[in-house]
């Protein structure tokens, strides 16, 4: 294996982490979704902060490899594809980074309930479904999928 | 020169649905992992979890095994048309195939420690063979972007 395999590797692996990731996050959030127990609501948000941490790091590798590959193989920099991703990392990033502020508070919320009686909210469920958190979460995740469609399409290349 | 960086667009939907289904396996699988560990640690919500681990099983694991196979296939058949793949090829489909009897026996043990509301050596199997299978996953990744052998 030269250096572009051992390049590639670490880039797509970062890849996975960031993408594997937010379909973690998803599953979870997804799940927390459909149920009304505080406790149950914050036991699945604790559990996505797993993936945050795969998408965090997955996020600062695939930059790092990515720019090496670029470098290593020699592309332009100006590159349709690879300007549009560098556009659109940042842009994941910002959605992620609102939407998880976002969700932090939400399941500050629910370990507070849970420890106050467990009972259902109506506040909680506002939250949950608020569809400006959804839409950034989700969002977030549409356009790190974009990323990897450039990634193999590679359009201006 | 970097002739693997050469493709014809004709490839990239075929490869896009198969790392797509990959990733989503990869994520799923992770996922099924973390709610495996999760029920033997907070038994309290262990009925919630593993129930939650058999949904993300049925909706998440095997819809996207199914994308990436069927994507696998695709790509094989127009970067090797007629022709026995490379090595790192067979690697995936190493872990591809014989993988789903994993992936079965996962599903089952899944079912049973949800039935039991993730009490049971169903719920200790799960987190055992979760991870193992993301493991062989890993090796898979590894085999398909790193190409060793040519």
């Amino acid at each position: 294996m030269d250096t572009y395999d051992w390049l590639l590797f670490l880039h797509v692996t970062a890849a996975f982490l960031v993408l594997g990731g937010a379909v973690m996050a998803g599953i979870f959030n997804f799940a927390a979704l459909q149920r009304e127990r505080p406790s149950e609501i914050a036991v699945l948000f604790r559990l996505a902060r797993v993936a945050v941490i795969a998408i965090g790091a997955g996020m600062v590798l695939t930059l790092g490899f990515g720019l090496w590959l670029v470098h290593h193989v020699g592309y332009g920099w100006g590159e349709t594809w690879i300007v549009l991703s560098l556009v659109l990392w940042v842009l994941a990033n910002a959605l992620g980074g609102i939407g998880g502020g976002r969700e932090k508070q939400t399941r500050e919320l629910a370990e507070r309930l849970a420890a106050e009686g467990d009972a259902p909210s109506q506040e909680l469920s506002s939250r949950l479904h608020d569809p400006v958190w959804l839409a950034l979460s989700w969002g977030s995740g549409v356009v790190i999928l974009a990323i990897l469609a450039l990634m193999i399409w590679k359009p201006g290349a | 020169m970097m002739l693997a960086l050469v493709r014809p667009d004709s490839w990239n939907f075929p490869l896009f649905l198969h790392v797509l289904g990959a990733i989503a396996l990869a994520g799923s699988i992770g996922a099924v992992t973390v709610l495996a560990f999760a029920v033997r640690r907070r038994p309290q919500h262990g009925a919630v979890l593993s129930r939650v681990a058999f949904q993300t099983l049925i909706f998440g694991v095997v819809p996207a095994w199914i994308v990436m196979r069927v994507g696998a296939q695709l790509i094989e058949d127009k970067e090797f048309p007629g022709d026995k793949g490379p090595g790192w090829v067979d690697v995936g489909f190493v872990v591809s195939e014989p993988g789903l009897i994993v992936l079965i026996a996962l599903g089952v043990l899944a079912w049973v420690s949800a039935r039991r509301g993730g009490v049971g050596r169903a719920s200790a199997a799960v987190a055992i063979l979760a991870p193992v299978y993301l493991a062989a996953l890993v090796v898979a990744w590894w085999a398909m972007s790193a190409k060793p052998g040519g």
